[in-house]
């Protein structure tokens, strides 16, 4: 990955050179105009978004987005289907590094670093920088190895009891520990969907953290294992801070403090979540969240 | 109310919102009915007329009771937020004034009934002139209520608000005028003293109305004016009418 300065002087970083060569970049900025409703800032941010813009080729997803992710809070992102909201929050961990098209420009900060920083390592980023995806995926492995693969391949323990000790404090914090600590040798895949998505938040945070990415976490769970994710949600903001991807109106109120509306690729409003659910300043998230969107 | 009720995505979600509301509607029509029946009862002195419209109050609490279940039901079906939840809730509490006129009324009939039906000698028309003026006054701030709320009328709203200070007056002075008959002679002490109970229901049906115009103005503006005095009410408003 190369790094180039812009004409506006913005640093681009650039994944496919041939792409880029492609985009003006001046008619780019022209289709900006978004201007967020609502403060953007916190007073203690974990993570500092700038101006971000994200293009898959020459097709711009994300424009302009300037936010900040507040420690120990929990943020939801909503917005309708293809809004952005996946792909600014896989933008956090660096994940859509994986696709090949796709370049991000702008900045985001974390504890004073620019994760897009060249010289910046993704490995340890996505360990301090966690997700828990749609589906959940453990490893073909058993419950005790799934936990522990994140601290073994970072060499986060010295020994096989310190390994135990992160393996149950994990399970311990995703709520998971009780039902499954005496077959802890069988297989992750042989737990049930809401389980599963548990042992997959224990595998996330095994590795210390500091931010965890949920991508529509119970959107393949029950009512029941849902309220428990949610419930969850709220003890791990004592630690961490976490970014929250959902449809669910319902979920977004219950479990963040701030809520972000996406909509074609502009963060349109933010706020306090009981500010959007109540009195949302903008006509197109009020209009989104009563079912008003056509 | 297309505005309140129209425009999800969802066309169940509009049709649950227009019957909620066309209950409204058709609660307001039978509270202002009443009180015109009710009015019309004292004038004829018709007790047999005065027990049906004291029977047909239960028509309205029906009423009442289905909009309360239908809010409800949508409640927990639609889970709404942000104006949906504002307007419902409003709604509600439009439907608590409106079921609350209906009690009052009740107690105009049953005046008619306690004066007529009695075997005493009647009231004369003198002595009951304050309740047939205040009830037009307050038929008039009722019905403008319910313009208000049906056309989601500020300017409407906003008058019957004014109105209100204009009926306090009207009752203030009907009490000392009733207070004269006292004076005059003491054996009408017990018919002041009815006569006062219905002047009280009336001034509490415009209070009802002038409740609504606030309800309305909350639908449309958003700004809760229920413990505002009128100049700050007409502050808030004006500028947006």
């Amino acid at each position: 990955m190369e790094e180039l300065v812009n004409q506006n002087g913005a640093v681009t970083k650039q994944f496919d050179p041939a792409i880029d060569a492609e985009i003006d970049m001046s008619l780019v900025r022209e289709n900006h105009g978004s201007e967020t409703v609502g403060e953007i800032s916190v007073d203690d941010p974990r993570v500092t978004c700038r101006n971000v813009d994200v293009f898959y080729g020459d097709k711009q997803a994300i424009f302009d987005v300037s936010l900040d992710i507040g420690k120990n809070q929990v943020i939801s992102i909503i917005g309708p289907s293809g809004c952005g909201k996946s792909t600014f929050l896989r933008c956090l961990n660096r994940m859509n590094d994986t696709i090949d098209i796709c370049f991000v420009t702008g900045q985001i900060i974390m504890d004073g670093q620019d994760i897009y920083d060249s010289g910046l390592d993704v490995v340890p980023l996505r360990a301090s920088v966690g997700m828990v995806f749609q589906k959940p995926n453990p490893f073909p492995k058993s419950i005790f190895d799934n936990v522990a693969y994140g601290p073994r391949i970072h060499g986060l323990s010295d020994s096989d009891q310190h390994l135990n000790e992160i393996v149950e404090k994990s399970l311990l914090k995703a709520g998971l520990w009780e039902e499954v600590k005496d077959r802890l040798d069988q297989p992750g895949t042989g737990l049930s969907g809401g389980q599963q998505q548990r042992l997959c938040i224990a595998r996330a945070i095994a590795v210390s953290p500091e931010v965890i990415l949920m991508d529509e976490p119970c959107s393949a769970l029950d009512p029941i294992a849902t309220a428990k994710i949610e419930e969850l949600i709220d003890e791990l903001r004592e630690n961490y801070t976490i970014a929250i991807v959902t449809h669910s109106m319902q979920q977004a109120a219950r479990v963040s403090q701030r809520t972000a509306y996406f909509h074609l690729g502009k963060l349109i409003e933010v706020g306090e979540t009981e500010q959007i659910f109540t009195a949302p300043a903008h006509k197109l998230t009020e209009d989104y969240i009563t079912g008003r969107f056509g | 109310m297309n505005e309140m009720t129209g425009g999800h995505t969802v066309k169940a979600y509009n049709e649950e919102l227009n019957k909620i509301n066309q209950l409204v509607i058709e609660l307001g029509k039978r509270g202002l009915d009443q009180l015109r029946r009710a009015v019309q009862t004292l004038k004829d002195e018709d007790t047999k007329q005065a027990g049906l419209v004291i029977d047909r109050d239960r028509e309205l609490n029906n009423i009442d009771v289905k909009a309360d279940e239908e809010i409800i039901r949508l409640i927990a079906k639609r889970q709404p937020v942000a104006r949906d939840l504002r307007d419902i809730l409003t709604v509600q509490k439009v439907i608590i004034d409106l079921e609350r006129v209906g009690d009052e009324v009740r107690k105009i009939a049953n005046l008619t009934i306690h004066f007529y039906d009695n075997g005493k000698a009647p009231p004369s028309n003198e002595i009951l002139h304050d309740i047939y003026e205040m009830a037009e006054f307050v038929d008039e701030m009722l019905s403008m209520s319910l313009q208000a709320y049906t056309e989601l009328d500020l300017t409407v709203a906003l008058n019957v608000i004014k109105l209100d200070e204009r009926l306090y007056k009207e009752f203030r002075s009907a009490l000392r005028r009733l207070s004269t008959f006292i004076m005059e002679d003491s054996r009408n002490v017990g018919q002041v003293v009815d006569i006062v109970l219905a002047l009280r229901a009336l001034e509490r049906i415009g209070g009802h109305g002038k409740n609504i115009g606030g309800h309305v103005i909350f639908l449309v503006t958003g700004k809760d004016v229920r413990h505002e005095d009128l100049k700050m009410i007409n502050a808030k408003v004006a500028s947006l009418i």
